[in-house]
């Protein structure tokens, strides 16, 4: 036996020797045979080892280049950027992955300097390999990790070398897992998962054994990092979720056994799925808000009690009465995601607007314009040297606000805002205060009990008009150059918008104690809990603009379209092999079809041989959860109103080129068995070259497309002229590069 | 007797689990003994062996029942054996009298309020232009509006009327009873269509007509029939196709499925099943989930009992599958079609949504394009003058003005202070331009024609101001990633002309490679650059007078770089004076209309349809999403009287959805115990109550989820009324829930003391509903005066916001 010939019929990475197979075929059957039968050891760690060299090759290989920020590196590198200078930021994926890219920075002495601009800046002499590095080796991970999955799940060596061969040899994912993005942290965990899943299915029959615990938090640890990663996460716990349940199903119709048996099971379960992952999730998000504790670009996303937590921020060692009086200065922000300051200035909405009254409009900045005296309705307010009692302002309240700056009332009309024409107009009305019915507002605190007062940061409020029973309310439109693009402010039939929502930031008011904004410090829970609301309304705004060219889901597995990571003299372009993404298309209905013939088989009692209800049954069983992984993984982006992209695809691809592999394998298998038999021998050999011959002009085509298109992922030298080898690639018109 | 009974059966089921059902009574197959073919163990387990907790109940009077369905034996004696309701003449009257009461309350003042209420502007608005002719465009199937229509047009309607906003009065012009009464007589037939139901899924005839009565008694379902509205429609023809499958069905499964196979009753239920799901589907496309209901239905029984029938032949189970899929895929496409071929044979003339469509549409239309399209010349030559219409998604051409980009745009950057060009959406002389070769200087067309073809370069002149369309490497205004596109003006600052483009037409394989108006799809590649003339989709800001942005594209396959020539004619001046004159003032000579064959308009419709929706309505104040249909968090305001606050306002029967939402969760957790309970071969209810409880959960409960999942998964603005159709199925899943917990009673109890108890609860249950339906009564038909305190009074819930704008 030696080290060529195996090559030569394991591996498929190297097809040099593959006349010397042919003449010495008795040593070729029997590797042929060892390796179907894949239960010698030898030849699976050979078949293993292998497939990391090329995995190592394949993925480490010019990995510096290009040495300029590709695109949404220049995203994922400043996250890490702010991890190392540990600046508050804001983005709508949670944590993990950004801190493992900053953890990869830090580790390899990266200080946080280069920029991150724009795509295409060049990195010159910093420091980004470490973060390159630790991408790779991630990504590098999924391809033992697809092998081995395929391997626990159906025992077929075969299936198992190409399972991992067809995620080695695409190149979506290649180019996908060299960059400093987030997927290939995602893809390992969610492969990961997806391993320790199956490997737990496996202990079975060894319950609550060492291993057996062990698998079961691994399941836990991936699921809930791979959540942590980006919120897609879920779908895969949805997938284990389904499969525990399948799990528990089984052990319950064990009649042999008591109920309590199922529920000790069942507890085991819930403990390590679901609470431990939990604690792990906010363990996440603890060192996330503790790693981040100076204050930096996210801090406006988020409300003035979060801000207090930052240092260097101006709430953090600000101090304010606690309670809200009359005659007190307030300045008043909008409660939601990144709101801004209500705001006024000695400027009139123009004439054909209507009303030619003062402006009111929101201002993120802080400015005295933001400045309100609060005062009843009905009265003036108390000097602040008044020796009265304090009169406090409390929920229920009809209150008038005057403009400090201008004097002029908040006050709202029967008349057209000045963009969204279905609500109506807010001004500054009145002169040094004296206003008519119109200024009016009721203060609605949320969940607030009557005569309850007003506090500040803590309490969350509504303004309704008095006479038109209209909320005030930030609608988030800039205003055009008149209004000095802030965002327009008006008021809102439906009082129930979220926008209509404000807080007290500010309160100036001598006569009460100052405390310390500390004391509204959010704690951890809380922190935790506004970092998701936050989160969510991220993402659901991240909605396409019209017009704008957006990928969709039916686009992605027929590999439609791809994406530019990179332009200029270094072009890069994901795109996926191919052959491997339609060879899945059609694997995936070949398996539908398979489905069918095998349940209508069984329904009208048609009997076949015993090895083929083997085969089946393998390919069946481990393909119908593939399939249902990769229906979850890919099913819930056609109801997503989000922006969507083309690498949105890749964890679904996981789950169908496993399923490639393992079909492939069966077919290979069942070919052979369906031809007639003369003799013994012959058919044998029939079979093993059958074999031989699919498997290795499968292998040099893998090669050849593989070959070809590498030029994506490695870089390419922008062409000038048509002729370059890469313009006859154009197999479909949409390929861009 | 009945402890008996139940003691001899579990006996009688042990033995079919080991002698391999010999003696089961009912010939259907045991579900439980089916499954995944797990082995059954020797030894019954624990729980078995437990004396189960059945004890003696009352003795079932089966003889003065008449029993129409034999297998409905034990489910009707579970309400049979209460004395006074055992009249039989009560069995025929029940569902009369409840279709009589629904008439009476769906036709009460059919004609008040007299003016437009809620959605009636756009159904009455439709129906109008059908009366014309008119063509126009909607992203639901036509069927609801051509009932709509056909009543009108019984009525007399002409589509004279205007209907322009919500509350306005309707003239004596409009039928309104008559139109008003399709969604009336539709909404009362649904009363006996769910009795039916009730009956087909073998429940008593007391329970169909509690589902009758909830029904009948729901506000929502009242409003909603009282109006010009598709959901009674919609409801009607899904619940009449869940009917006839479930008519099919019983064909099937009773005993001799073989004498009944093909049978004139067997085509009749199985056609009229699938006919009455396609016209659910043409009417709004959320009836494909109806569809997919009866599909799952009839899919599942030939798996199992024609399929797992081995005593078909091979041929027989391939001639049923043959049937079945001529009657659930041949047929529902035959009617679609049909259905859209009366749309767009009657609608001929041209309306106010023809620029959603193509320009080829449009000018098939009478009166439309075709007027000021007619008899231009086909093939864009040397001096074509011509409009360019960004031809997928919103309607814009080609245009430019006599005014430049900014010098500096408001984020600092710089631009080329030429001459901007634009898309502008309306039409307008500043959209001509003539067709220019490189090489030519002159302009006027003469023959011979020269012809543009595809790859071709030609130059674009701006009609009224001549400057041609440049592009250079400049960041757009708006779109700084993308290409400026101006109108070349030689500033002298060494910015070269780049005036150049390459015609490129996409269709060339249908249509030629030589340039045609309207039919050719063309791009305009840049040849100095490469990118493509391309609509970006952004507004540019008041210097531009907010018109759509015109940019240079790298990307260059995708449907904003596609336009197409709409108006056309050939320059006939050299001066540019009179040419300009020419432009302005000219009008076309017709020749002969454009034909656009049926199928033609049919896909491209239906392309519309698919990806144009026209009904999402941003911010709309009444918008409520999924969960909130669950607990009846908002209502929708549909009209509001002018002179009082009495006003319409869609919300349900409170009472009926609380109690419905409870019944889907006990529903569903009973079905877990259940299963559970089974895995484990514990058998708590009788075969026959299971096999019951089990195809309420196939046909009811997966209704249910049919219609509410999918609402979790769309992004367009929801409103309560999308709720309706899922709401049939579980009112109709609250009514089995009575009876199976009926059962139980009599199963746990033995005294008739708790049975009464039962009715007398039920009863409650029942007299509750009708004061809650009668307390929200006004809000259903308008009825007034009302004065703000009785409406503050009908708010129930905080999130309910009743219009309140007189004291």
């Amino acid at each position: 036996m030696t080290a060529p010939t195996l090559i030569c019929s394991k591996n498929q990475e190297n097809g040099l020797n593959i006349k010397k197979m042919k003449n010495s075929d008795s040593i070729g059957f029997k590797l042929l045979d060892q390796f179907r039968d894949g239960r010698n050891d030898k030849i699976w760690w050979r078949v293993f080892a292998l497939l990391m060299i090329a995995t190592v090759a394949t993925r480490f290989y010019k990995l510096d280049q290009p040495d300029h920020v590709c695109w949404d590196e220049a995203h994922f590198g400043k996250y890490a950027n702010f991890y190392i200078n540990r600046t508050f930021f804001f983005d709508v994926h949670p944590p993990l992955g950004k801190m493992l890219i900053g953890l990869f920075g830090y580790l390899d002495g990266y200080n946080g300097s280069f920029h991150f601009d724009k795509p295409g800046d060049k990195f010159e002499e910093h420091q980004y390999m470490g973060m390159r590095i630790g991408c790779a080796v991630m990504g590098a991970l999924l391809v033992p990790l697809s092998f081995l999955t395929v391997w626990e799940m159906t025992f077929s060596l075969p299936a198992a070398t190409f399972g991992g061969l067809l995620i080695l040899l695409d190149h979506g994912m290649l180019t996908l897992n060299r960059f400093i993005l987030l997927d290939p942290p995602m893809l390992f965990f969610i492969s990961a998962a997806i391993y320790s899943m199956v490997k737990f299915h496996n202990q079975r029959h060894r319950p609550f054994s060492l291993p057996w615990w062990s698998w079961l938090s691994s399941i836990g640890v991936m699921l809930s990092c791979s959540v942590a990663v980006k919120f897609v996460g879920i779908f895969v716990v949805i997938f284990v979720g389904c499969r525990t349940i399948a799990d528990l199903w089984e052990i319950l119709g064990d009649l042999s056994r008591p109920v309590s048996y199922t529920v000790k099971h069942f507890m085991a379960r819930a403990i390590c799925l679901i609470a431990m992952p939990t604690l792990l999730y906010m363990g996440i998000f603890y060192i996330h808000l503790a790693v981040l504790s100076n204050s930096g670009p996210g801090d406006g996303f988020y409300s003035s009690a979060f801000q207090v937590g930052l240092k260097g921020n101006y709430l953090h060692d600000g101090s304010t009465p606690r309670q809200v009086a009359y005659g007190a200065l307030l300045t008043l922000k909008n409660a939601v995601t990144s709101g801004a300051y209500l705001h006024s200035h000695d400027h009139l909405y123009p004439e054909e607007i209507g009303g030619s009254q003062q402006q009111i409009t929101t201002y993120a900045h802080k400015d005295d314009n933001n400045n309100w005296h609060v005062k009843r309705h009905n009265k003036l307010a108390p000097s602040w040297n008044s020796t009265r009692p304090i009169d406090f302002v409390r929920n229920g309240d009809l209150l008038r606000l005057e403009h400090f700056a201008t004097g002029r009332n908040l006050h709202a009309h029967r008349s057209l805002a000045p963009i969204t024409i279905k609500q109506f107009q807010v001004t500054g009305y009145g002169l040094d205060g004296v206003g008519d019915n119109n200024d009016i507002w009721r203060l609605e605190i949320e969940d607030g009990e009557e005569g309850q007062i007003l506090e500040t940061m803590l309490h969350r409020f509504r303004l309704i008009h008095y006479n038109l029973g209209c909320a005030l309310t930030c609608t988030k439109k800039k205003l055009p150059a008149w209004g000095f693009e802030q965002d327009e402010v008006t008021c809102n039939p439906n009082r129930r918008d979220p926008n209509a929502i404000w807080n007290i930031e500010e309160n100036i008011y001598p006569r009460l104690p100052n405390v310390s904004f500390r004391a509204y410090e959010k704690n951890f829970f809380q922190r935790f809990i506004e970092s998701h609301v936050v989160l969510i309304n991220g993402n659901s705004a991240l909605k396409p603009k019209e017009g704008e060219a957006t990928s969709k889901p039916w686009m992605w597995p027929i590999n439609l379209r791809g994406q530019f990571f990179s332009g200029g003299q270094l072009q890069v372009y994901l795109l996926g092999n191919p052959i491997i993404w339609w060879g899945n298309l059609v694997f995936m209905v070949f398996y539908l079809i398979l489905w069918v013939s095998v349940g209508v088989r069984t329904k009208r009692r048609i009997t076949v041989t015993q090895r083929e209800i083997m085969l089946q049954e393998r390919a069946l069983s481990a393909c119908g959860w593939l399939w249902l992984g990769w229906l979850l993984h890919y099913l819930p982006f056609w109801g997503m109103s989000r922006v969507l992209y083309f690498h949105h695809y890749f964890p679904a691809l996981l789950f169908s080129s496993m399923m490639s592999g393992i079909l492939l394998d069966y077919v290979i298998e069942s070919i052979p068995l369906s031809l007639p038999k003369n003799s013994f021998n012959a058919s044998y050999a029939a079979i093993l070259s059958a074999t031989l011959l699919i498997l290795f002009y499968r292998q040099v085509f893998f090669h050849w497309i593989f070959y070809l298109f590498s030029p994506l992922v490695y870089g390419l030298v922008r062409y000038a002229d048509t002729n370059s080898t890469m313009h006859h690639l154009h197999w479909l018109s949409t390929w861009e590069f | 007797m009945g402890d008996t009974e139940v003691k001899n059966r579990k006996v009688n089921r042990n033995k079919n689990k080991n002698e391999k059902n010999k003696e089961i009574p009912n010939p259907a197959v045991d579900p439980r003994d089916e499954g995944d073919g797990e082995s059954t163990p020797e030894a019954l387990p624990e729980e078995l062996t437990e004396e189960p907790i059945l004890k003696k109940s009352a003795s079932p009077k089966k003889s003065e029942k008449k029993q129409r369905k034999a297998g409905s034996a034990t489910a009707g004696q579970s309400l049979a054996d209460l004395p006074t309701l055992a009249v039989t003449c009560h069995f025929n009257l029940l569902p009369m009298l409840l279709f009589g009461v629904a008439l009476a309350t769906r036709f009460y003042a059919l004609d008040q309020p007299n003016s437009i209420v809620f959605d009636e502007l756009h159904y009455g608005r439709y129906a109008g232009l059908y009366q014309k002719q008119t063509f126009f465009f909607d992203s639901h199937p036509p069927l609801g509006k051509q009932l709509l229509a056909l009543a009108g047009y019984l009525g007399g309607f002409q589509g004279d009327f205007k209907f322009d906003k919500i509350g306005s009065s309707y003239n004596a012009s409009v039928p309104v009873f008559a139109m008003r009464a399709v969604p009336a007589l539709t909404g009362s037939l649904l009363i006996p269509l769910v009795y039916m139901i009730m009956l087909q899924l073998n429940y008593s005839q007391w329970t169909a007509a509690l589902a009758g009565f909830l029904f009948l008694f729901d506000n929502a379902l009242l409003t909603q029939s009282h109006y010009m509205l598709m959901e009674p429609i919609i409801l009607f023809f899904a619940m009449s196709g869940v009917l006839c499958v479930l008519k099919f069905r019983a064909l099937e499964r009773s005993g001799n499925a073989q004498a009944h196979s093909y049978s004139l009753r067997w085509w009749g239920w199985l056609l009229s099943g699938s006919i009455f799901l396609t016209c659910a589907l043409c009417v709004k496309y959320v009836g494909v989930y109806s569809y997919l209901l009866g599909l799952a239905l009839v899919g599942h029984d030939f798996w199992e009992k024609v399929l797992g029938n081995l005593s078909l032949t091979k041929k027989q189970v391939f001639g049923h599958a043959v049937a079945r899929f001529f009657a659930f895929f041949v047929v529902p496409l035959m009617v679609y079609i049909g259905v859209f071929y009366i749309h767009l044979t009657t609608l001929v003339n041209a309306g106010p949504h023809d620029s959603a469509m193509s320009s080829a549409f449009q000018a098939s239309l009478e009166g439309g394009l075709s007027s000021i399209v007619r008899g231009q010349p086909l093939e864009v030559v040397h001096g074509s003058q011509v409009t360019l219409r960004h031809a997928h998604g919103s309607p814009c051409w080609l245009h430019s003005h006599a005014a430049n980009y900014p010098v500096k745009y408001a984020d600092k950057r710089g631009s080329s202070h030429q001459q901007q060009v634009t898309c502008y959406v309306a039409k307008d002389i500043n959209n001509w331009w003539i067709v220019k070769r490189p090489n030519r200087t002159d302009l006027a067309v003469a023959a011979p024609l020269d012809r543009i073809s595809h790859g071709e370069e030609i130059q674009l002149v701006h009609g009224i101001t001549g400057r041609n369309l440049n592009s250079h490497n400049v960041a757009a205004p708006a779109s700084p990633t993308k290409q400026e596109v101006s109108c070349y003006v030689d500033h002298n600052v060494s910015m070269p002309a780049q005036d150049v483009w390459r015609v490129e037409i996409t269709n060339r394989e249908e249509i030629g490679d030589v340039w045609h108006a309207l039919e050719s799809m063309v791009r305009l590649i840049h040849v100095n650059t490469s990118v493509a003339l391309a609509f970006s989709g952004r507004m540019l800001p008041d210097w531009g007078h907010n018109q759509h942005e015109i940019v240079g594209d790298v990307m260059i396959n995708q449907p904003n770089t596609i336009f197409n020539v709409e108006e056309h004619r050939y320059t006939r001046n050299e001066d540019e004076k009179d040419r300009q004159l020419e432009l302005m003032t000219t009008d076309f000579i017709p020749l002969e209309p454009v034909v656009m064959g049926f199928w033609e308009k049919f896909f491209e419709l239906q392309i519309r349809m698919l990806f144009i929706s026209n009904e999402n309505v941003q911010n709309h104040m009444y918008t409520s999403s999924p969960w909130e249909w669950l607990v009846l968090t908002r209502g929708i305001a549909y009209w509001v009287s002018p002179d009082s606050n009495a006003q319409i306002h869609l919300l349900g029967n409170i009472f009926i959805w609380y109690s419905a939402t409870i019944a889907l969760a006990a529903y569903c957790s009973l079905l877990v115990f259940y299963l559970l309970r089974q895995r484990r071969q514990c058998f708590d209810i009788h075969e026959e109550a299971w096999n019951q409880f089990r195809t309420t959960g196939e046909v009811l409960l997966l209704g249910y989820v049919f219609h509410f999942l999918p609402y979790f998964f769309v992004d367009h603005t929801l409103f309560l009324h999308h709720y309706l159709p899922a709401l049939a199925f579980k009112l109709l899943l609250n009514a089995a829930l009575v009876e199976h917990l009926y059962y139980l009673t009599r199963l746990v109890f033995a005294k008739q003391f708790f049975n009464w108890m039962c009715v007398l609860i039920v009863l409650t249950w029942m007299s509750g509903i009708l004061m809650v339906f009668n307390k929200f009564l006004p809000l259903c038909y308008g009825l007034g005066p009302m004065n703000a305190t009785q409406i503050l009074d009908l708010k129930l819930r905080e999130t309910w916001d009743f219009i309140v704008h007189k004291p």
